[in-house]
């Protein structure tokens, strides 16, 4: 079943375009990464599924219906971000009841389970904790509600490490009992990796790449070999970064377009093929055309 | 399907050869049920698809088959199957790399036998009064 059905959409908040023209299908149940650089419009783009904002151009579908203003789709689908609109005042115990008001399948015994793992005080009020229990708290609420449409915008922001990867292990086993559409938008796409199923990956507003994750790791890959064998593939494939490594020996990451017999060719000459790490493939597929961090500095600022 | 052998593996290949290792091992016996892809994303952390693809794999190259509605189990041949392709592809690569860099080294062939010789009858020694090594003996329905 189709859970978001994007086609044509686009988003103009003055004369920033934040998506344009982006088509999207996903399909129930799968457990999706949204990535992509600051301001390439991953909230953006939430916040039209979740049918917070309208969009300027194109349709959006969500349950097969538009979600702007639509309490079928509202009732389906929860979008939890940083700055959720809790009434102040409210303490942690009093905001799990009110969930529970709102949300069908609400699961009150594990948010309360959840809240006591992490050590966070019912009596507290959410806006006085750190910012990373504070997402914490956000992500206990966006799992317990069990939305068929679930929707986290960085959800581990200001979260330590052990805090993460019991977040992570908490999405994966409730999703594997319960079963859904799960989205999540974060910079650290490297550590979900193996929990994805599939890749969002969108830049400056369009969509760049919809791949099941094992596909996208080997997208782009890194070549070490002498620079005789080498130096013809550059004008045939896409090079995303080349330097020398001492004499005759360089070293290239390109995209990954090489045919069998091509990869069989280069190893038999001791070209070393090795995989990038996915968080550094999503890296390369988005850099600017405009060089990198040094060219900035390049003639201005010589190092003496 | 791996890029390079020193590189890391795509999880689904690595969950395909630890199910290997374990029907290798004996753990898991023929026409006996393997882990769902629910087992194996919850034992591994990785997403339960990932599973299944690492599942299917095996399926295909008939070490493991299907029984509607009850799961994957372990086939007849699956043992000689794997045996047999790891004997052809793994360790010839093993080898290969072995021979890589004892030419490297600039060893001579008999040198390589003996350090080869010498590490087997190391192991051999290890194992004796452990477990035996080769468990097809535990294999029923042959």
């Amino acid at each position: 079943m189709t859970v978001v059905e994007a086609t044509g959409v686009s988003k103009q908040y003055g004369p920033l375009t934040a998506i344009d023209q982006l088509s999207l299908h996903i399909d129930e149940h799968k457990l999706i990464g949204l990535v992509g650089r600051n301001g390439a419009g991953k909230s953006t783009l939430l916040k039209l599924i979740a049918g917070f904002i309208k969009p300027s151009a194109g349709t959006i579908k969500v349950f097969g219906a538009t979600p702007f203003n639509n309490l079928m789709v509202s009732a389906q689908t929860i979008l939890i971000y940083d700055r959720l609109p809790f009434v102040p005042s409210l303490t942690i115990e009093e905001c799990l009841e009110i969930m529970g008001q709102f949300y069908a399948n609400w699961d009150h015994e594990l948010a309360r389970k959840l809240c006591h793992y992490f050590e966070l005080n019912f009596k507290a009020d959410p806006a006085r904790l750190s910012k990373g229990q504070q997402n914490t708290f956000y992500t206990i609420l966006g799992i317990a509600t069990r939305s068929p449409l679930t929707l986290l915008d960085e959800p581990t922001l200001g979260m330590d490490k052990a805090v993460r990867t019991d977040i992570y292990r908490l999405i994966l086993k409730d999703y594997l009992h319960h079963p859904r559409t799960l989205i999540i938008s974060s910079h650290l796409i490297g550590e979900m990796a193996d929990l994805l199923e599939e890749i969002i990956l969108i830049d400056r507003g369009k969509l760049l790449v919809h791949q099941p994750v094992d596909e996208l790791s080997q997208a782009v890959i890194r070549l070490q070999g002498s620079q005789a064998i080498l130096d013809p593939l550059l004008n045939r494939f896409e090079v995303f970064e080349q330097h020398e490594l001492g004499k005759g020996t360089v070293s290239l990451v390109i995209k990954n377009e090489l045919s069998q017999s091509m990869i069989n060719h280069l190893k038999s000459k001791q070209v070393k093929i090795s995989p990038l790490a996915l968080d550094e493939v999503c890296v390369y597929l988005t850099k600017n055309s405009r060089g990198g961090i040094d060219d900035v500095f390049k003639d201005n600022w010589p190092v003496q | 399907m791996t890029i390079d052998p020193d590189g890391t593996k795509p999880i689904y290949i690595q969950i395909a050869e630890w199910l290997e290792t374990e029907i290798l091992a004996g753990h898991i016996q023929a026409d006996e049920k393997v882990y769902s892809q629910y087992q194996l994303a919850d034992m591994f952390n990785i997403n339960p698809a990932t599973a299944a693809k690492g599942l299917k794999l095996l399926a295909e190259q008939n070490i493991l088959y299907k029984k509607r509605g009850l799961g994957m189990f372990v086939s007849g041949q699956a043992y000689d199957i794997i045996r047999q392709r790891r004997k052809n592809e793994t360790l010839l690569d093993l080898a290969r790399s072995l021979l890589t860099e004892a030419t490297r080294l600039g060893l001579h062939e008999q040198e390589l036998i003996d350090l080869i010789k010498s590490l087997y009858r190391q192991q051999q020694n290890e194992q004796k009064g452990g477990e035996p090594h080769d468990r097809r003996g535990g294999h029923g329905g042959e």
